[in-house]
């Protein structure tokens, strides 16, 4: 089946949307196919002969068809708004406001800022400020209920994966809720979803759902601080990076520098891709994106530095390492 | 043109100046209830002297009133007279706006200090825009009434006229509630 | 007094533009005529549908293939918020005036509209206000934010460009323009009727367009609200959207839907009311059902006053309020279901003729209906918190704008264009055009459904190479270009019948209602000058089975 993504539904979720899209979409052609049938029935049968030119049955209405008409649609729409309601509660039941969520998303121009409170899904209150932060690629484990808050820092945005079920905006000023209960381990793409600025179709969302012990182990490990540099050229690399201004929009842990404007690059080495799904993380990407990058991402917040070509070697050298 | 027609027109702008004014209250409302004003702002409010100040527009309502009358009778003189008193009091209320804007100006409360600022202002000001227009459109009436016209009664202008001042009242009155007397029975 | 300079009247339906002479172009400036004025609002909608369709072709160039780079990213967002906003604004609104204050005096047995220079006004507000938006190509940058220009982006530290300015204060002028046609033909229906036209005897096109021009005085309060907010916002420092200062950006998306979802219904009412005429015309059968017709219409009015929130059902306003308007978006469609109903039965035992006009309202039957369904799905909210901001709204909407409006508008065009010019458009090239447009409509957006349920958002320049992305979206794109190469071939067949078209008599359909009574097509300078009082609600065709004399002793009470 080509038509993956909302036919593939891949969650809880997205199986119910899913089932209810289905069940309307039938009912919906047998309307059309009928509304078709019918017009192409009277065109047919009361199309004008040639030569006459006399009117047509002096017909002005009949009552009891019109109430028929207007009879039918409304029991169909009433049956289908009771299926709504279900769908609704099933996949956007009521979020208890003492459940801590387990993954907090900040949507920026042009990217996801991505939390998981430390005692995530535990019922503690979230006063341990123990946040795992990272950016853009989004872990979760499969196989149970997890709450995602959405908030934003700047305009709206919104969070949508197909096959993992509704979408949701992300609201400056507001907080706002989604469940997710993946079904399978996998990769599942998405992309933002409301009009957001220059770079809104670079804002892509990449979730990796893992076996909860997986996952444990990749929250371990990005909660840990960064590698120090292995070599000469990234220890280079990361001197530049600490000195030239980098640090006061990045924050890479375990280094002083704490910039909240930008994605964490802690361990940016791990992930698929930069600049929210527009290229592959490898050190000659990075390199290009830190010499020009008003020409690969316009509109994005990255300033166009000055560096010499060895400089942005090295950093780019540095970053990739930092896995 | 007929007598209703511009009646008609008349009642048409005032259905659509009613949904926009509605829009400008409903934001005034929406911003108490989700921001919240500040009760320091609403504070320097002054309910007494805006008080006297809109009794004094729908004061203007019973004269301009009285001046339709005058023309239905064929009483000129009494037209002019009740039009002059309608401009003056129409007026002194904007002036007392004025006053009550610079005073809270004093007070640092502007269109850009806060959301109630901003909320304010802009209900507030399109109202008296809309007082002032029609004050423009009173003071056309008189000129129009002194250079001899208004003698014979065939014309609607005045009666349509008087259905949009006694529209800027009625709104005045309702933004007068929601701005100043609301908040002393709620907590805005 | 002084001197009074007096502006001879027109006496040409069509003034020239030489500046030589008082008969042409100061005649097109200084036109009060209804008849003038309705052409000058239709040539408007034909000029700006070409730059908001060459928008469009230009935007489906870039998205033929991924990751393409025809178009920089800030000019793909300008071009489609320019797109959108003047495809409503300047193209279906004033093809919709220009039928309205063209057809309406005709149709009720009148000779002007209440106010003739208020109509020139309202015209020219509406010009003016066109001309204001595309300025901003040429001033900074047009705008960028979209059609529905959300708050916080569309505030000063985000959208830092004059291009917002000019869409707010644009609209706010081309808005006034459109409420002051409105109040016109309210008063002109109300007071300008032929004795024995009561309300309940309207042609159906004069009863929808005036519930329509209610519904455009309700609704466009709030869109002006808005944009006063926004520009307070923006140049004065206001709080009114922008969250940092505490302002609320979901307060922006309430008031411009509360104006957004009544003027789809604005847009589409109209079409309704030429599908009205026509089907009845060249089924040569009265419209099936013309109470339940007509009131649907108001029922839809006032309905659609309650469902702006399905716009709103993934921005997190809770279970209540998304129930609600849900139940009302679903209870919404059924009005509109009845008169499709009503329009097919209207064909039922007739004698269709398949003139071009008729063809575009057969095929609004079809279209319609897909786009109707795929809004039910939308009502039907989970559906919507998948589909919402894909391409299969954009998809969905294309269907009732286009398949709606638009062959609305077309089948109007083909209908009235020999009254207007007294000319035949040629029919067999007029086929031509359909069966293109159809085509290439129906093949760009169909498969955007598709794109849609396969993860397509909406409103971006470019795409990832996702399996079968590239294909579809280059698909889309080809049948974009049919369809535009058909508007360029309507434009050719159009120019040719002012030219070299054959002469058409006042009544060359054989048809119903008043417009079709004057002496001549186009219509003298002064419509009628005598009518019979009405009987029926089909008045020209009753004259013609009593074989009157136009021309009798009672006198149409107008005073002009």
């Amino acid at each position: 089946m080509f038509l993956q993504a909302v036919e593939d539904p891949q969650s809880f979720q997205a199986e119910h949307i899913n089932r209810l899209f289905n069940q309307f979409n039938i009912a919906a052609a047998c309307i059309l196919l009928l509304v078709v049938f019918l017009v192409i029935y009277v065109t047919t049968k009361y199309r004008r002969r040639h030569g006459d030119d006399s009117e047509g049955a002096p017909i002005e209405g009949n009552r009891r068809v019109e109430i028929l008409m207007i009879g039918f649609p409304t029991v169909l729409l009433a049956w289908f708004f009771y299926k709504t309601l279900a769908v609704s509660s099933a996949v956007m039941p009521p979020v208890n406001p003492s459940r801590q969520p387990d993954i907090i998303i900040t949507g920026h121009q042009f990217w996801w800022e991505v939390s998981y409170p430390r005692n995530a899904g535990t019922p503690n209150p979230a006063n341990s400020p123990n946040y795992v932060i990272t950016a853009n690629e989004v872990h979760l484990p499969v196989g149970r209920p997890l709450l995602m808050e959405l908030r934003s820092a700047d305009v709206i945005h919104d969070w949508w994966v197909p096959q993992l079920g509704n979408k949701m905006d992300l609201v400056p000023g507001n907080k706002n809720y989604l469940w997710l209960n993946i079904r399978r381990p996998g990769d599942y793409i998405g992309a933002c979803s409301e009009f957001c600025g220059q770079q809104h179709a670079w804002m892509r969302i990449h979730v990796v759902a893992q076996e909860p012990a997986d996952f444990a182990r990749w929250l371990d490990s990005n909660a840990r601080n960064a590698n120090p540099p292995a070599d000469a050229l990234a220890r280079a690399g990361e001197t530049l990076f600490q000195t030239r201004t980098c640090a006061g929009c990045h924050r890479i842990r375990g280094t002083p520098a704490d910039g909240a404007a930008g994605p964490d690059l802690t361990h940016v080495g791990n992930r698929s891709t930069i600049l929210t799904g527009l290229l592959t993380t490898n050190e000659e990407n990075l390199a290009s994106w830190i010499d020009h990058p008003q020409e690969i991402k316009q509109g994005s917040y990255m300033p166009t530095f000055m560096f010499s070509k060895d400089s942005i070697k090295a950093i780019a050298h540095y970053l990739e390492q930092l896995k | 043109m007929t007598q209703s027609e511009n009646k008609t027109m008349m009642q048409t702008v005032v259905f659509t100046e009613a949904f926009f004014f509605l829009c400008l209250i409903m934001s005034y409302i929406y911003l108490a209830y989700s921001t919240g004003f500040e009760p320091h702002d609403l504070s320097k409010l002054d309910i007494g002297t805006s008080g006297i100040y809109t009794a004094l527009l729908i004061i203007s309502s019973f004269t301009l009133h009285l001046a339709e009358r005058g023309y239905d009778r064929g009483n000129t003189r009494a037209l002019k007279a009740w039009l002059i008193i309608t401009l003056i009091l129409g007026a002194i209320f904007l002036i007392g706006q004025g006053r009550e804007y610079a005073h809270l100006i004093q007070e640092k409360i502007t269109l850009e200090s806060s959301v109630f600022g901003a909320s304010f202002f802009t209900l507030t000001g399109f109202h008296g825009l809309h007082v002032f227009i029609g004050l423009i459109i009173l003071s056309i009436m008189l000129v129009l009434a002194f250079l001899g016209d208004f003698k014979r009664k065939s014309s609607s202008a005045l009666g349509a006229i008087a259905i949009y001042w006694h529209f800027v009242d009625i709104v005045w009155v309702v933004v007068f509630t929601v701005v100043y007397v609301l908040p002393q029975f709620t907590n805005i | 007094m002084g001197t009074t300079i007096k502006i001879p009247e027109p006496s040409a339906p069509f003034p020239g533009l030489g500046v030589e002479n008082a008969q042409g172009l100061l005649q097109w400036i200084s036109a009060v005529d209804h008849k003038i004025i309705g052409v000058m609002y239709l040539l408007t909608s034909v000029v700006f549908l070409v730059l908001g369709g060459v928008l469009a072709l230009l935007m489906r160039v870039q998205l033929a293939i991924p990751m393409n780079h025809f178009l920089h990213p800030e000019v793909f967002n300008q071009f489609f918020t320019m797109h959108g906003t003047t495809m409503i604004f300047f193209v279906a609104m004033p093809a919709i005036f220009g039928f309205a204050v063209y057809f309406i005096p005709l149709m009720i047995g009148a000779n002007e509209m209440a106010f003739p220079r208020l109509n020139a006004f309202g015209f020219w507000l509406t010009f003016f206000g066109g001309l204001l938006l595309y300025f901003s190509f040429v001033a900074g940058g047009a705008p960028d934010a979209g059609w529905f220009n959300y708050a916080p982006l569309n505030e000063r530290n985000y959208s830092y460009n004059h291009g917002i300015d000019y869409f707010a204060i644009g609209l706010l002028v081309s808005g006034i323009g459109s409420v002051a046609t409105s109040i016109n033909i309210i008063v002109t229906v109300l007071h300008y009727r032929v004795p024995g036209m009561a309300l309940n005897k309207l042609p159906l096109f004069v009863w929808m367009i005036f519930v329509n021009s209610f519904l455009l005085l309700a609704a466009f309060p709030a869109l002006n609200a808005a944009l006063a907010e926004l520009l307070l916002d923006r140049e004065l420092n206001a709080h009114f959207f922008n969250t940092a200062g505490g302002g609320s950006a979901l307060l922006w998306q309430h008031l411009f839907w509360i104006f957004g979802h009544p003027e789809v219904y604005i847009v589409i009412l109209p079409a309704f009311a030429i599908y009205s005429e026509v089907f009845q015309v060249f089924s040569r059968k009265p419209i099936f059902g013309y109470a339940f017709v007509a009131a649907s219409s108001v029922a839809i009015a006032l309905l659609s006053f309650g469902v702006w929130a399905h716009h709103m059902f993934a921005v997190g306003l809770g279970d209540t309020v998304n129930s609600f308007f849900g139940a009302s978006s679903m209870l919404i469609a059924i009005p509109t279901g009845v008169k499709i109903f009503n329009w097919i039965a209207t064909m039922w035992g007739g004698k269709i003729h398949f003139s071009v006009a008729m063809l575009f309202a057969i095929s609004f039957l079809i279209e319609f209906t897909i786009g109707g369904l795929t809004g039910v799905a939308f009502a039907m909210f989970p559906i919507d918190w998948q589909l919402t901001d894909t391409y299969y709204v954009v998809a969905h909407m294309h269907y009732v704008f286009i398949g709606g409006v638009i062959s609305g508008m077309l089948a109007g065009l083909f209908y009235w264009f020999p009254k207007i010019t007294g000319k035949y458009l040629d029919e067999k090239a007029g086929k031509w055009f359909f069966w293109l447009f159809v085509i290439g409509f129906n093949g760009t957006f169909l498969i955007q459904h598709v794109l849609g349920m396969i993860g397509m958002p909406r409103r971006v320049y470019t795409y990832p190479n996702l399996p079968w992305y590239g294909v579809l979206n280059f698909t889309s794109t080809f049948f974009a270009f049919v369809m535009g190469i058909s508007i360029l071939l309507l434009v050719f067949i159009m120019r040719r019948a002012m030219r070299h078209g054959t002469p058409a008599g006042p009544d060359p359909w054989n048809a119903y209602t008043l417009e079709w009574a004057t002496r001549t097509s186009p219509p003298p300078l002064k419509n009628f000058e005598d009518l019979p009082a009405v009987t029926s609600r089909r008045a020209w065709w009753d004259m013609k089975q009593q074989a009157v004399n136009p021309h009798p002793q009672t006198k149409n009470d107008d005073p002009i």
